[in-house]
């Protein structure tokens, strides 16, 4: 067998709430994104194929585990809104293996792009062999805390979408923001209380980096949980206001 | 302020003129309307060189030289050609986006360099119209340029052969 995600012909899929996602109602509801590279799963994701493409042709769709990504915990979690919809071009801070950046290229589709930075070369190996099949998205093996390093790459971007689980990970988005992110664009950022500051209760951590964006000329929007999916973890979304 | 600007892209070096730029540096919301407005923008500056690479190689070798903030050959004759002689660098102010590679272009060929916020605020609207404002490019070679140096970049920050499957040692 190929494992449960395959329920038959009874999968029926549904647009999320999120432009560029969707849910695969069958025995079970899978958070799921449309397939870039049909055929193929990134890090051994379950894959769907549901009626309803162009001549009866099947669509594939490929399983987001909320487990595994801190976008899809986001998603699943209640964020209203992500920002990362077909078409928008994304800076992608933290890429690691590119197994998240899959589903944001997916997400994003042909039109959009990702700029996908990690500075890991081993989990740099993997972000480039997986984008070598998603040609939407553009590896940078370079340290995110120094953009100058890797401009000659960058076209500015609609959104930034920061997972760097470093102490000084505020100061890194800001950085970013100032040479890339568009006046009116947005920022998604998970935050680890732990990895800012590990004595502090963790809400106190998500005021003090919350507070460090609004001095930077961001408008916060929204600040979720990321419970049951991950422990001491909070998604924040802010606008960019460089008049501010 | 600058009346010149350096914009370093996948594609190629570009050098713009600075025409109106009293107002940039007042981060006013007005100000960042007319820096998104390419109408707008566009009399602010005018490109007056756009120097493509001619190869996957060459490109290569100025990203990293600009991400170590060395100043190219490449990159400097075009400077020579286009800021020092006319001028003899007397009046230019060069917008460029990195202080290190700043003082190195004002070190070897004597053009004053400016990486001050108002500098990267010019730039920003730069960044933000390039593919437009850089003639000659259609509406995807700049993100296609952006990829394929992209993966040559990454792949030389690997200390090993991406190809290669790691040999397990037992």
């Amino acid at each position: 067998g190929r494992g449960g995600a395959r329920g038959g012909a009874k999968v029926i899929l549904e647009p999320h709430r999120h432009p560029g996602v969707f849910i695969a109602k069958g025995k079970d509801h899978l958070l799921v994104t449309k397939n870039l590279v049909p055929g193929e799963s990134v890090y051994g994701e379950k894959r769907i194929s549901i009626e309803g493409g162009v001549d009866d042709t099947k669509v594939e769709y490929r399983v987001w585990n909320p487990f595994r990504s801190k976008l899809a915990a986001g998603v699943l979690g209640g964020m209203d809104k992500v920002f990362i919809e077909p078409g928008k071009k994304v800076l992608y801070l933290g890429a690691a293996s590119g197994t998240s950046v899959s589903h944001v290229a997916d997400i994003v589709g042909p039109e959009g792009v990702v700029y996908a930075v990690e500075f890991s070369p081993r989990s740099g190996r993997d972000l480039i062999n997986m984008a070598k099949k998603r040609t939407n998205v553009i590896p940078i093996v370079e340290d995110a805390r120094l953009p100058n390093k890797y401009r000659m790459l960058m076209s500015t971007v609609d959104v930034i979408f920061a997972d760097v689980a470093q102490p000084d990970q505020a100061r890194i988005v800001i950085h970013n923001a100032q040479y890339f992110l568009k006046d009116g664009g947005h920022v998604v950022i998970s935050i680890k209380a732990s990895c800012i500051d590990s004595t502090a209760a963790p809400s106190a951590v998500f005021v003090q980096e919350v507070q460090k964006l609004r001095e930077n000329k961001f408008k916060p929007i929204e600040q979720i949980t990321l419970e049951p999916y991950e422990r001491d973890h909070a998604m924040v979304s802010a606008e960019y206001q460089r008049h501010l | 302020m600058a009346t010149h600007a350096l914009f370093e892209s996948a594609s190629g070096y570009a050098i713009f003129q600075v025409k109106l730029h009293e107002d940039i540096g007042a981060r006013t919301k007005a100000v960042q309307d007319s820096i998104k407005d390419l109408a707008k923008f566009g009399k602010m500056v005018s490109l007056i060189s756009f120097s493509p690479f001619k190869s996957a190689a060459e490109a290569l070798e100025n990203i990293n030289d600009i991400s170590e903030g060395l100043l190219n050959d490449h990159l400097k004759s075009l400077l020579e050609l286009n800021l020092s002689k006319s001028k003899k660098g007397s009046n230019v102010v060069l917008a460029v986006s990195d202080a290190v590679l700043a003082s190195a272009i004002g070190e070897s060929l004597k053009i004053k360099c400016d990486a001050s916020d108002d500098s990267q605020e010019i730039i920003r609207g730069i960044r933000l119209h390039a593919a437009k404002l850089l003639k000659g490019l259609e509406a995807n070679d700049l993100t296609k340029a952006q990829l394929g140096l992209g993966h040559s970049y990454s792949r030389a920050k690997l200390k090993f052969n991406v190809n290669r499957v790691d040999n397990m040692i037992i």
